[in-house]
């Protein structure tokens, strides 16, 4: 059953368009996260769903009722801003209270929901002061309890850890996926953080330029992005990806240094010309030296650079020119300096490869 | 905010800078001082060379301003100016008020729901502003002559309140233009109609720059005097225009009288500045402190 329905979703801005026909399905109860680069549209997505903006054209449906055309108030939709949007002349109880008088309930109903949401997000103590004196947690804890006072189905998320320092989004992610729990609502969460998407998501949405590429679970979109793009933007450190051409009959994928075969891809390149130009991918944790590595290609590579992270280290390697990182956990990587020659392998079956020209992966 | 200060490096000055700033203060002041110690000065002492700053205060001036006699010998008589105090405040804090509502009304409507060419409106509404009154008077004496607007209250307060909407408009556009739309926006998620995310939302966050526009309306207005020495008749003339008939005499000019009137005139800008100073010190920062 789904909760949330957009469908054809277009919206511009003067020649600007930010939105180019996005079709999207969240299912009731669901978590799920618009993920995206700055400027992909997925602020502008949250907007037109809460009725902040209007469609050029498409429609949006949500629990069972067309809203396409149905004004911002009203929609019983909650939302939560990037800058959290608190009133600032008034006090946490009055932000908090605020919707709730606006759909005119009674008083001691209204005293009663806020003491609940405030205890709920533990900032009872702050329900007397103003938003501008209160730490960004706090704020963002009111910003939440105003989100869900009214207990709509919907709650909408606009990148609302952009605005926390680093420390305070582990403890939010956590607190977003407690809420999500506890209150049973739909979440629309759009972030720019692959972490936070794989992190909290029960499905994710990848939005670029203004069109859904892809849509799965953390897992599909982790091991099976449906392209270059997506498989750039989810996993950190990010995927290699390396310029390959299709060689040796249509079977196999040359890289400057190595030729790979028998990968999940090969199959499918049978459909290619000899010729055709590839990205070759493979995650930076799918690379280890080949002391410890099972059967399959190996290349040697020279360290250019590390960066220890604590648990683990990014290798920067070289090899002819071409660039590529590898993670490896700190105590087998404490043996490698700048300088040093490393032979490198992989499983193939860890391997992805796709159409330059497309950017689609083959597989 | 406080910790915005020390952020920045802002300090407390020491005694070096304050005592510089008492006496560049004391400097600016020095000519309203002297205004209200000439009014506490009989007429030989206001004319004295030196000047003297120690003398018998008498408020002898003060009751002349209400009361006195145009002919020496002859009983005093009500000289009108209770009720020239009187037109000044009322068309004054009119005409601000009037000019204050509306430009708060258009200015958020020019910074929330622009038009086409929505700079061009606004620079439209300032170059109203452009001319010098000197040369739009006899034009606008004119009109008014034949409109039957001139004499009356409703005259004087219609060219006030046309004198003061285009700045009220720039001013409060800025400060709307500070908001963040967000907080609107939240407000139009949360249920509030367009009416109610203006009244609720958007009003309460320029307390400051209404205070800080009405206090330099009023400053305007109140000093008016090229127009209200035209449009203005005997029974709705206003404060300034009657210090200056005060000027006019055959036995020289009553300083000790004009400082009284000065001093008296004084006191309403005064008690509206500082009833406002909190709301005031944030407005006329324009935003430079931020939230």
């Amino acid at each position: 059953m789904s909760d949330l329905l957009v469908s054809g979703a277009v919206k511009r801005f003067g020649d600007v368009e930010a939105l180019r026909g996005v079709d999207l399905e969240v299912g009731a109860g669901e978590f799920f996260c618009v993920l995206g680069p700055s400027g992909a549209g997925k602020t502008t997505l949250l907007r037109a769903v809460a009725g902040l903006e209007r469609l050029d054209a498409g429609t949006i449906r949500s629990g069972g009722r067309d809203l396409t055309h149905a004004p911002v108030q009203g929609r019983g939709i909650g939302m939560i801003f990037q800058t959290f949007a608190l009133y600032p002349h008034l006090t946490v109880h009055d932000n908090l209270a605020y919707p709730l008088r606006e759909a005119r309930l009674d008083p001691a109903q209204i005293e009663r929901r806020v003491g609940e949401v405030a205890e709920l997000l533990r900032i009872g103590h702050t329900l007397r002061r103003r938003p501008a004196t209160l730490s960004g947690g706090e704020q963002q804890r009111v910003a939440i309890g105003r989100a869900i006072i009214r207990r709509s189905k919907l709650l909408l998320l606009d990148e609302p850890l952009t605005n926390l320092d680093a420390k305070l989004r582990h403890d939010t992610r956590v607190e977003f996926k407690r809420l999500h729990r506890e209150l049973r609502m739909t979440m629309l969460y759009a972030t720019p953080d692959q972490l936070e998407a794989l992190t909290m998501a029960e499905r994710i949405g990848v939005l670029r330029e203004g069109r859904i590429v892809q849509v799965g679970t953390p897992r599909d979109l982790y091991q099976a992005p449906g392209d270059s793009f997506v498989a750039a933007l989810v996993g950190a450190p990010r995927m290699n990806l390396l310029p390959a051409v299709l060689a040796n009959g249509g079977r196999a994928v040359a890289l400057p240094f190595l030729e790979v075969d028998g990968g999940p891809w090969a199959t499918a390149l049978g459909r290619f010309p000899a010729g055709t130009e590839l990205w070759f991918g493979i995650r930076p944790h799918d690379l280890a030296p080949t002391v410890d590595a099972q059967a399959g290609p190996r290349f040697r590579a020279t360290v250019h650079l590390t960066e220890p992270l604590g648990d683990v280290t990014v290798l920067d390697l070289t090899v002819g020119g071409t660039v590529f990182k590898m993670v490896l956990p700190e105590e087998r990587a404490v043996r490698y300096r700048v300088g040093d020659e490393v032979p490198v392998g992989f499983a193939v079956a860890n391997t992805h490869v796709f159409s330059r020209q497309t950017g689609t992966a083959i597989r | 905010m406080a910790k915005g200060y020390r952020a920045r490096g802002v300090r407390q000055g020491g005694w070096g800078r304050t005592g510089l700033a008492a006496v560049v203060s004391v400097a600016y002041f020095f000519p309203v001082l002297w205004i209200i110690l000439t009014a506490f000065k009989t007429h030989n002492d206001a004319l004295a060379t030196p000047p003297k700053f120690l003398f018998h205060p008498t408020i002898e001036n003060f009751i002349a301003v209400f009361r006195r006699s145009y002919i020496k010998g002859f009983e005093a008589v009500d000289t009108g100016f209770a009720l020239f105090f009187f037109n000044s405040i009322f068309v004054s804090a009119s005409s601000v008020v009037i000019a204050l509502a509306i430009g708060t009304l258009a200015a958020y409507g020019f910074s929330r729901f622009p038009l086409r060419g929505n700079d061009t409106y606004l620079f439209i509404i300032l170059t109203t502003r452009m001319l010098p009154p000197i040369v739009v008077i006899i034009p606008i004496f004119l009109m008014f002559r034949v409109a039957g607007l001139s004499g009356g209250y409703a005259g004087v307060m219609l060219l006030y309140t046309a004198f003061n909407l285009p700045f009220a408009i720039w001013m409060m556009k800025s400060f709307f233009d500070e908001l963040s739309g967000d907080v609107e926006d939240a407000a139009r998620v949360d249920g509030s109609s367009e009416t109610r995310v203006f009244s609720r939302v958007a009003l309460p966050q320029v307390r400051a720059g209404l205070a800080a526009t009405a206090v330099f309306g009023l400053i305007l207005t109140w000093n008016e005097f090229l127009f209200a020495l035209l449009l203005t008749g005997v029974g709705t003339r206003t404060v300034p225009v009657a210090m200056a008939q005060t000027i006019g005499g055959d036995i020289g000019v009553r300083w000790g009288l004009l400082a009284a009137i000065e001093t008296l005139f004084l006191v309403p800008v005064i008690v509206v500045s500082f009833l406002l100073q909190h709301q005031l010190l944030r407005g006329v920062t324009f935003g430079t402190i931020k939230r």
